[in-house]
């Protein structure tokens, strides 16, 4: 690894770069989708192969390679050098790769590596779940379940000397079920992602997946589709992480700020919520999926304290941006594979508990929407605007919780939504994940406690 | 290029054979993808991506596996064969898969999807594309202050199937995308939108239209409010319709989520489940279409079917699982990501029959309403509800254009929203999944606040 990546980075510089970084990377990945019984898709891959980026006074240039010897490389890291000289006089922004370097080795111990584990076994533990499911209840019409893991090992150098070789390992099971009524037709999902080997999937929440997501589609058979106005919300702790996710992560991620592209922008060290909010990025946490030692780039992570105190104080970094803004380099580039450029992402993503019990919350929100899991969500930080949807929710009367609704959409703007927060509830919850940006694809995490967001605009039939 | 990846492809087809096999299908891709990016108005970085692998789906009884590397090499080859095996003899089988599909006689013609200028596109030259449509966005914002985003990129590709089943083919396209994205900071405002344009041929790309025509959206999109709610009209213009018809109602009559009752169309065949005034057709060979190939994702041969006729069911999306499952013919709606992953059922340029007017005649015609641009939302599959952002919009009031939007959602199900389309523009353009006019949706539950 060390020989091939350093014949990539010699050719670069030798051509005339100032910086150049190579990430080598070996991932298996195996993917098993049951329905109804059956199985309806299964899937191994490797990529393997080498990502080469060279950068000469602000122009950056990029390029793979799928040729793992050293002439191979060597070809790459000239012509990736090559690119970036052609394409530098254009370039209205100069400016250079500062930062530490590191040097350091991780290995990640499971207990049972996935290459370990039978495809039987596998294949027997998403039918397990799937069978638990259409055995629920006999309205439930269809299941589909998904078991997929991956195994991954990186190594990252680059010119200035940072030469580190990290590994991740992440099963996920995710199971759909619909449910049918009559012409009434409800479908649910619930899905467990963390780090670690295949002893992960042998959990007790894993073994029971299959009846809590049927349970849930026949739950909502019962619903109502949600009538439409600016309701007071309170949002569950997996639907706090979306919200968190979606209206201020994203906002954070410091590639927007060159690129004049958040309208974050001018608002670092200042309040941008109340007082109790506190919103963080770890990707130190132990066992999450969105965890990794040192990022894409070969940086060491470190916890990032977003908003402290309702304060805008930290961004999510990748060498450029903390060059380019003179702000502490802290771990924050991520790439989907050896195929992409590594740019800020979020890892784990929450907001920190507060003080309030959940009944209380509850209790205190006269009329209202309690919203619950998620559909998705997406956002736009350059004109300030997010959007998320729940799964389902409760209708909240005289501070009770009533009717089930289903499918409810929350819109906003970021530079709002935080300060109309007016209630944290003790508890805490992180749901794994999968973000898309740039149209690339990392695995995350985001959760928080339930909390109270006043007069918002909910989206209803 | 094609050449060889037809050989490595009935060598990998052996392989699998070898291994223990029944039937086998070798998928073979190699693209060269180029891009350049803008940041803050200027050129920031260049990408060149050379992806090239094999996708490998063995069949044994009614049991399939489905390996993948990303390599071309001989003995990664061999891995994934003796994998996709591995997980065929571990499934379940499906009692009703049938056989993977075999070769046919005839195959269409479908001209105008490979451009040799974007194949020899230097460097240089993509610059200068991308710096027009900067500078013409640039042009509409003097004055002001701005930041552009902005990237050119063009692929070229060959793929190759090969299968055991007598399946020999191989093609060679191109694309090209270009968009721009300016963002405008006024005191105490900002905001900002993008326009694109995709083709299969460098020409067709006009740079000057896409940068002028993103600025002007975005001086457009100033001074955004939110309205007050209620059931009105909703103007949903090519870019809307691509998410709300293109994923949302293409995504719906895909025939294994038809199959295992997953989504809110069913049983519909024949059935009027939309308006009189709305006409679909999927449109596999469509000359120069973004979408058009000469054979789907599994070699079968691509066609032109009609969906909706006046609104009447014609027909779903299949691909050979489907087809076989439902006993009808198949579609050709064979779709996958390239070499990594196994067939899936998508549309290929879907198409609406435009009716008459421009937008700004849609507009003219009403009394009160919302015009959306753009949304990102999709319905729920499964009962047809949808709930949208009108990520750019405006509202309309006695005819006219009277203010953009902000926090603004509309909400309908899918089943309302098609029957609901009474009238159908002839302002078409493509979007790169779908070619579509701008259509009207009689009315909707519009929330803001």
């Amino acid at each position: 690894m060390e020989s091939l990546a350093k014949a990539a980075i010699d050719a670069a510089i030798k051509v005339g770069v100032a910086f150049s970084d190579v990430r080598i990377e070996n991932t298996i990945t195996t993917n098993i989708e049951m329905s109804d019984g059956i199985t309806k898709r299964a899937t191994m891959s490797r990529l393997k192969g080498a990502g080469i980026r060279a950068l000469i006074d602000g122009a950056w240039a990029f390029g793979q390679c799928t040729d793992l010897t050293a002439s191979g490389m060597r070809r790459t890291g000239e012509s990736v050098a090559k690119l970036a000289l052609a394409t530098h006089e254009r370039v209205a922004a100069k400016f250079g790769i500062e930062g530490k370097t590191f040097t350091d080795s991780v290995h990640l111990k499971v207990k049972r590596p996935f290459q370990d584990v039978s495809i039987e076994e596998k294949v027997g533990l998403a039918k397990m779940i799937d069978d638990q499911a259409r055995g629920f209840d006999k309205r439930i019409s269809n299941t589909r379940t998904t078991y997929a893991d991956m195994w991954s090992e990186l190594y990252v150098a680059n010119s200035l000397g940072t030469a580190v070789h990290i590994e991740n390992s992440l099963p996920r099971i995710t199971c759909m079920a619909t449910a049918k009524d009559g012409a009434n037709r409800q479908r649910a999902y619930k899905s467990i992602g963390v780090r670690g080997g295949f002893e992960q999937m042998q959990t007790e929440p894993v073994q029971v997946l299959g009846e809590e997501s049927s349970k849930l589609a026949v739950e909502l058979l019962s619903s109502v589709a949600a009538k439409g106005g600016v309701h007071d919300v309170i949002m569950d702790p997996i639907l706090n992480g979306v919200m968190v996710h979606e209206a201020f992560g994203h906002a954070c991620e410091a590639d927007n700020w060159p690129a004049h592209a958040t309208v974050l922008e001018d608002k670092v060290g200042t309040k941008v919520g109340p007082e109790s909010l506190n919103l963080s990025d770890d990707p130190t946490l132990v066992g999450q999926r969105g965890t990794f030692e040192y990022d894409w780039e070969g940086t060491k992570t470190r916890k990032r304290h977003l908003v402290k105190n309702g304060i805008l104080t930290d961004l999510l970094h990748s060498l450029e941006s903390s060059s380019r803004l003179g702000m502490e380099l802290n771990g924050a580039a991520r790439a989907q594979s050896f195929m992409y450029e590594p740019i800020p992402r979020m890892s784990n993503t929450f907001m920190e508990r507060g003080d309030w019990e959940v009944d209380e919350l509850i209790a205190d929100t006269k009329q209202g929407v309690m919203l619950c899991d998620f559909n998705y969500g997406y956002t736009e930080p350059s004109k300030g605007q997010f959007m998320f949807q729940a799964s389902h929710g409760y209708l909240i009367e005289k501070g009770e919780l009533g009717q089930m609704v289903r499918d409810v959409s929350l819109a906003g703007q970021i530079l709002d939504v935080l300060a109309k927060i007016d209630g944290i509830a003790k508890d805490f919850e992180m749901e794994a994940g999968t973000c898309g940006k740039n149209g690339q694809l990392v695995p995350d995490n985001s959760g928080g406690p339930h909390a109270r967001i006043r007069g918002v605009p909910v989206g209803g039939m | 290029m094609t050449q060889q990846l037809l050989a490595i492809g009935e060598k990998a087809v052996k392989t699998a054979e070898r291994l223990g096999a029944e039937q086998a299908e070798v998928y073979l891709a190699s693209a060269r993808s180029f891009s350049v990016d803008v940041e803050n108005s200027a050129i920031k970085s260049a990408s060149e991506r050379r992806d090239a692998g094999c996708g490998i789906r063995s069949v044994i009884g009614k049991r399939v596996g489905f390996a993948y590397v990303t390599t071309l090499l001989e003995k990664d080859i061999e891995e994934a064969a003796k994998n996709s095996v591995g997980l065929a003899k571990a499934s379940v089988a499906d009692p009703s898969f049938m056989s993977l599909p075999s070769s046919e006689e005839r195959y269409p013609v479908v001209s105008g999807l490979y451009d040799r200028t974007i194949v020899s596109l230097q460097s240089e030259d993509a610059a200068e594309l991308v710096i027009r449509a900067v500078d013409s966005a640039k042009a509409v914002l003097a004055g002001k202050k701005f930041a552009i985003e902005a990237q050119l990129s063009v692929s070229s590709g060959a793929k190759a199937i090969v299968s055991s089943q007598g399946i020999s083919l191989s093609d060679q396209t191109t694309s090209a995308t270009v968009y721009t994205y300016p963002t405008i900071k006024e005191e105490g405002e900002q905001t900002a939108s993008y326009e694109f344009q995709i083709s299969r041929h460098l020409k067709d790309i006009d740079p000057e239209w896409v940068g002028r025509s993103s600025s002007e959206n975005a001086i457009h999109c100033l001074g955004g409010k939110t309205v007050e709610g209620g059931v009105m009209p909703v103007i949903l213009t090519p870019l809307a319709v691509t998410t709300v018809i293109g994923g949302g109602f293409a995504g719906a009559i895909n025939a294994e989520e038809v199959q295992f009752g997953r989504s809110y169309v069913s049983d519909a065949i024949g059935s009027r489940i939309a308006s009189e005034e709305l006409h679909i057709v999927d449109d596999g060979i469509l000359k120069g279409g973004v979408g058009s190939r000469v054979f789907d994702a599994e070699g079968v041969p691509s066609q032109r079917t009609e969906i909706l006729n006046g609104g009447v069911l014609k027909s779903l999306l299949h691909n050979s699982y489907t087809a076989n499952k439902d006993r009808i013919k198949n579609t050709g709606n064979a779709s996958r990501p390239s070499y990594a992953g196994t067939p899936s059922i998508a549309s290929s340029n879907f198409m609406i029959t435009p009716g008459k007017g421009t937008l700004d005649d849609l507009v003219s015609e009403l009394k009160v309403g919302i015009l959306c641009r753009n949304t990102g939302d999709r319905p729920n599959m499964t009962t047809g509800d949808l709930s949208a952002m009108v990520m750019e919009g405006f509202y309309i009031k006695d005819g006219e254009v009277k203010h953009p939007v902000k926090s603004t959602l509309v909400g309908i199900n899918m089943r309302d929203l098609l029957q609901r389309i009474h009238r159908v523009g002839a302002d078409t353009r493509a979007t790169g999944t779908m070619v579509t006019p701008s259509i009207v949706v009689e009315s909707a539950q519009v929330t803001s606040g």
